[in-house]
């Protein structure tokens, strides 16, 4: 026991003694760990940036619009079309579906009060938009169900445009101009934030029937914004609106969907698999730097060889056993690589604090795989080109280890 | 007279072959050599005879091929790999041509290395390793590396290594060969006081000079002991 800690002892003496080269070997390990964790941890963090982002869409929300098929059998289809009526059927005869509401989307939109004036985003829907998007009202009121089915001319207005607008929350009753007509600001929505450095505030929402006023085109070409029940039953619902208007677009077997379908979940996993092939491709280039680190971590302590060999040889003449050899090369590799793997851990987390400090910068999220990776294979490189010279020494005749040269 | 006393080693026989690719080359081809307690031992040979395998042999660093080596009485062919190394740490001390001390450790480190593995506590290897140092005199100069001394220093340093186990066979290699001639008288007196104290030395040299100093010179020529004489000095 008491050889065994002096074995120990020596290696923490020999460590401390190779100061440059215990350093060097560290070195390797933490750039190691280091880039792992930080490169990992920028990805997992966007990507949960993005899928929060794409939560905050709806909950449990679809989208229809019409959209010709690609090929030659889209190119057989009639006109491509989708009406008020369409509209109506879905909601009718969808169970699944709680809430839907037409969407028409104008193209930028000028607004005016007074001198000032910005460009919005311009979306006609009813008032059951609001509930699906999540979407809430700061101040104000939301449409009344009249002012949809009158067409009236009041509009909600998203924050950036108050605020580009020079306006307060007084400004509700007031009138704008939205694309040069008069609409009355019935409420100001709440603020959702920004996504990728683009406003989601940037918006004008008014009535779809007011819109198909000013956008006539629009009226044959409505996209569908809908909420399933539950999340249970978005494929239900689903199923639903694609056989309610293939029947009545009268679509045969062999013809293909003249509308398009989409919903959060398929986005979801779009992005997911999306974001799976850029983990991929940045786990590739993490492991490069793993690669390199290990390369550091073994030149390093290759190099030392010569010089360990002679001291593996004096060590056996004078009593050494050759577990006693083995045990000190063992603690300090593995003091070494422990030591890297934590101090790499730590300036990871720190490189990721730092970054996330930057005020446009994501939440960064280092996942424990990351570390377990980066620590793992850094620690396990150290341990195996630190211990397989010494394996090698201790099983030397002990003066051929002297006289190796 | 060596009769009336257990040898410190006796060799019967001994022989060691070695396999260099296709060939095989008798290093040793049948050794017989009793050396007695206190005895100051010179063993010489042109190089190639043979000389440096008896001495890997005589210090349990190789185990022989034929014949058989007993170490106060023991014979090391029925020893364990742990065994040997447990023999070469309390019963043998080993100077080497090129003193083998660990560069980065002071004197007094390096001194303590033997006694690491025989598992003396930590007071004990340096109340005994400064002995040891201070019987070398060099106790004013514990706390220097290696490079802060001379080469004389240095063997000096590495005798006391050797010593301070109180090992039954002191063996040293070429001792004075990387020594100027005055330094290397020094280390001669250090071996003949060592000697005087009771100290069993083994000495291996092709240096006339340093022979002259040993009352017996063992001569291996091709593997064979070739002239074993004892003269008055």
């Amino acid at each position: 026991m008491r050889v065994a800690v002096a074995n120990v002892g020596n290696a923490c003496e020999q460590l401390w003694a190779h100061r440059l080269r215990s350093a060097l070997t560290v070195l390797g390990i933490v750039i190691a760990v280091t880039s792992t964790l930080t490169v990992v941890g920028v990805v997992q963090g966007f990507t949960r940036y993005v899928a929060d982002f794409l939560q905050g869409l709806g909950t449990n929300a679809m989208w229809i619009w019409p959209e010709r098929p690609a090929g030659e059998a889209g190119r057989r289809l009639g006109r491509i079309a989708m009406d008020e009526r369409d509209v109506a059927a879905i909601g009718e005869n969808c169970p699944a579906l709680r809430r839907i509401s037409p969407l028409v989307r104008g193209e930028r939109a000028l607004v005016q009060s007074g001198r000032d004036e910005t460009r919005a985003t311009l979306e006609g829907v009813s008032s059951d938009y609001l509930a699906i998007r999540n979407l809430g009202v700061a101040a104000g009121r939301p449409f009344s169900v009249v002012d949809v089915e009158e067409g009236r001319a009041v509009c909600l207005l998203g924050r950036d445009v108050v605020r580009k607008l020079d306006l307060a929350d007084d400004v509700v009753g007031r009138a704008v101009l939205v694309a040069g007509r008069r609409f009355r600001v019935a409420g100001l929505l709440a603020e959702k934030g920004s996504f990728l450095g683009n406003s989601q505030d940037d918006l004008v929402l008014i009535p779809y029937t007011t819109a198909l006023k000013m956008y006539p085109a629009q009226r044959r070409r409505l996209a569908v914004s809908a909420q399933a029940g539950s999340e249970a039953s978005v494929p239900e619902a689903r199923a639903q609106i694609v056989n309610l208007l293939r029947r009545r677009h009268r679509l045969d077997a062999y013809q293909p969907n003249d509308f398009n379908i989409l919903t959060q979940d398929e986005i979801l996993d779009a992005f997911n698999s999306m974001s799976l092939v850029a983990t991929v491709v940045l786990a590739g280039i993490v492991g490069v730097s793993l690669l390199v680190g290990g390369i550091g971590v073994m030149n390093v302590m290759l190099v030392s060889v010569t010089e360990r060999t002679r001291e593996i040889g004096l060590r056996k003449a004078v009593g050494a056993r050759r577990r006693d050899i083995l045990l000190q090369f063992l603690v300090e590799a593995v003091a070494l690589s422990l030591a890297g793997g934590m101090a790499g851990v730590a300036l990871g987390y720190g490189l990721c604090a730092l970054a996330s400090l930057h005020p446009r910068m994501v939440d960064v999220v280092v996942p424990a795989w990351a570390v377990a990776l980066g620590f793992g294979v850094s620690t396990m490189t150290g341990v195996v080109f630190g211990l397989a010279p010494a394996v090698k020494a201790s099983l030397l005749n002990p003066i051929d280890a002297l006289r190796h040269e | 007279m060596a009769e009336a006393v257990a040898d410190v080693i006796r060799l019967e026989g001994v022989a060691k072959r070695y396999r260099v690719g296709e060939e095989t080359v008798h290093a040793l081809r049948g050794v017989d050599l009793a050396i007695g307690p206190n005895e100051l031992v010179a063993v010489m040979g042109p190089s190639g005879s043979g000389k440096s395998t008896l001495m890997n042999i005589l210090g349990c660093l190789d185990v022989p091929t034929g014949g058989t080596y007993r170490l106060d009485g023991r014979d090391v062919a029925t020893l364990s790999q742990a065994d040997l190394a447990r023999v070469r740490g309390r019963r043998i001390g080993f100077v080497f041509q090129t003193f083998e001390l660990l560069p980065r450790q002071t004197a007094l480190r390096n001194v303590e290395m033997p006694m690491i593995y025989s598992g003396a506590s930590a007071s004990q290897r340096r109340r005994r390793a400064a002995e040891a140092l201070d019987r070398v005199g060099l106790s004013d100069r514990m706390g220097h590396r290696p490079s802060q001394m001379s080469g004389g220093q240095r063997q000096r340093v590495a005798i006391a290594r050797a010593i301070v186990q109180g090992p039954a066979l002191l063996l040293a290699d070429e001792p004075t060969g990387n020594l100027d001639t005055r330094t290397g008288e020094e280390i001669l007196d250090l071996f003949a006081d060592l000697h005087r104290e009771g100290q069993t030395i083994v000495v291996v040299t092709h240096e006339p000079d340093v022979a002259a100093r040993c009352r017996r010179i063992v001569r291996i020529r091709d593997g064979l002991v070739e002239s074993d004489e004892c003269r008055d000095p």
